[in-house]
């Protein structure tokens, strides 16, 4: 038995109302300047004003959920989103939670999310009279086949200013990756001597059109490479078709960002290295070795 | 201008071991302050220095704050003081709860400049007390910070968003909630660990009622695993490579 109404909450275009087809029998949204693809009924809020953040509207989303006797609401897991959620959760009283599953039975609602950096799954009953959760990609299937009631209601709030001003808008430095999308993906890991060394894992990727990841110390410890290419629970989860793992010893707080992958392959000079008790097929040995022979092979 | 860094007690994730059955053990984990947490402790100290001004840890949770052994470890790296509510009750809160609390302590130290978080706990990473800390304080709130500078009575901060960066203007007092990558938290020397031991803690407790759990945990289990097909090769390189290389051209 599904719920009969959930809320999304959309900073820009999402999918997310289609994700919450598959669990309830309504569903509205309250998004900004356009209605929300998916939804039956969405609430307009105007586009924040030049130099104001959405995130401003918190106590007005906060104040339209509660009139309209919102049970669970639901936001995406992007950065102004989050926010969002917190601060319009303890307007509502509620814990916002990162949900990795999500189930209805008996009308109860059951959440996943991940403890101790991915060691563990909790499955939990939402005690507060609202439920707010971050949603991460993937974890709600878009039901494609209704494409909702579409009914559309205007809201005229004006932000809350809490006197933060927006000065500039840059683009982020460096390379744009969306690994997310990516089929195959190369993860690369401690067992690199050198930042140089990296190429052998870009030509291995460059030959089987992969992207290349790492694990969090190449990217936050002696930042070889940018953030957005770092795997683990605080940084990407992927659902690849196939993840080479090189140098990569496999710790839990990695492998939970790969371990939907369809395929997974390591390469690791340590025999006892936790990865490979994760993998389809793997290398005991040296990269340093192993990598050029297998560009080579391939 | 007074900084306050919130940190979290969580058990050390390195030794938190699963049984078959997929249940947790802690028996050996002990509780260390929170990885993403060293980030918050890191800036407070930075910009208390630029600003001549002071930088004072806040943590609120269970007995695991009782331990001296934590206590000096959260001193050794950079803050002045660190005040803490500690209560058996306090063991699993929820970031509302968290947040309530820690408004609460907020209350009780005499005023703040800023409000400094990590990206999240190690434990939960819901990565929300910093965000419903703000709203409940009813002052300027941001999360994924990556930069703060502040001036007088204001901050700037950079923000990372998916493919921009947000530079923004706060005002104080805020609550910011920095990325894990905004700074290297330092590595305690053997002086700084020595001088810990002489830094005050103070022990404060809940002024009102701390609310009711949000959330109701019904279980905590390992992920089921994957099943692989666990080939690995271990012996001749060249052999090796040969047969995850036609391996990967039949994928």
């Amino acid at each position: 038995m599904s719920l009969k109404e959930i809320w999304v909450v959309a900073t820009g275009p999402t999918d997310l109302a289609k994700g919450a087809r598959g669990l309830a029998e309504k569903v509205n949204a309250i998004s900004f300047g356009a209605s929300l693809a998916g939804a039956d009924l969405t609430l307009v809020l105007p586009e924040a004003p030049e130099g104001a953040l959405i995130e401003d509207y918190a106590q007005q989303i906060a104040d339209l959920l509660a009139a309209r006797g919102a049970k669970l609401v639901l936001f995406d897991a992007d950065v102004r989103s989050r926010l969002l959620a917190g601060t319009v959760a303890a307007r509502l009283g509620a814990s916002p939670r990162n949900a990795v599953e999500l189930g209805v039975a008996d009308g109860v609602l059951s959440v996943g999310r991940m403890a101790y950096g991915g060691l563990a799954v909790a499955l939990e009953r939402i005690a507060s009279p609202t439920a707010v959760l971050v949603v991460g990609p993937g974890t709600l299937p878009a039901v494609e086949d209704y494409p909702g009631a579409g009914e559309v209601e205007e809201v005229a709030a004006a932000i809350v200013p809490s006197g933060m001003r927006v000065l500039d808008i840059r683009p982020k430095a460096g390379e744009t990756v969306n690994l997310a999308s990516a089929k195959r993906v190369v993860g690369v890991g401690r067992g690199f001597a050198a930042e140089a060394d990296l190429e052998l894992a870009r030509r291995l990727a460059a030959k089987i059109g992969a992207e290349l990841a790492c694990s969090r110390p190449i990217a936050e410890g002696v930042n070889w490479l940018p953030t957005e290419r770092y795997i683990g629970v605080s940084g990407l989860t992927l659902r690849p078709d196939l993840y080479i793992a090189v140098g990569i010893s496999g710790q839990i707080q990695h492998l939970v960002g790969v371990n939907k992958a369809k395929t997974l392959i390591a390469v690791n000079k340590d025999k006892n290295a936790p990865i490979f008790k994760q993998v389809d097929a793997g290398i005991v040995g040296d990269l340093y070795e192993v990598l050029p022979a297998l560009i080579e092979a391939l | 201008m007074r900084i306050v860094a919130c940190v979290k007690a969580c058990p050390d994730t390195q030794d938190i071991t699963a049984a078959p059955d997929r249940t947790l053990s802690f028996e050996r984990a002990q509780f260390k302050v929170g990885t993403y947490d060293l980030n918050a402790i890191e800036a407070a100290r930075a910009l208390a220095d630029e600003t001549g001004g002071e930088a004072i840890g806040l943590s609120v949770g269970g007995s695991a704050l009782a331990s001296s052994k934590l206590r000096k470890d959260v001193l050794s790296r950079g803050l002045d003081a660190f005040n803490v509510i500690c209560d058996d009750a306090y063991s699993e809160l929820d970031s509302y709860q968290s947040a309530a609390l820690l408004q609460d302590a907020l209350g009780q130290l005499g005023g703040y400049d800023l409000v400094l978080c990590g990206a999240g706990s190690s434990d939960v990473y819901a990565q929300q007390v910093g965000n419903q800390l703000g709203a409940l304080l009813g002052v300027p709130t941001l999360n994924n910070v990556h930069k703060v500078s502040v001036g007088s009575g204001k901050a700037v901060v950079e923000r990372l968003l998916e493919s921009v960066v947000q530079v923004i203007e706060v005002p104080l007092p805020a609550v910011l909630s920095l990325t894990s990558a905004s700074n290297i938290p330092r590595i305690p020397s053997m002086k700084d660990i020595l001088a810990a031991g002489k830094k005050p803690v103070n022990q404060l407790s809940a002024s009102a009622a701390v609310p009711q759990a949000r959330v109701e945990v019904k279980s905590v289990l390992a992920p089921e695993q994957q099943s692989r097909q666990l080939d690995v090769y271990d012996g001749d390189v060249g052999a090796a490579v040969a047969k995850l290389a036609s391996y990967l051209k039949a994928l």
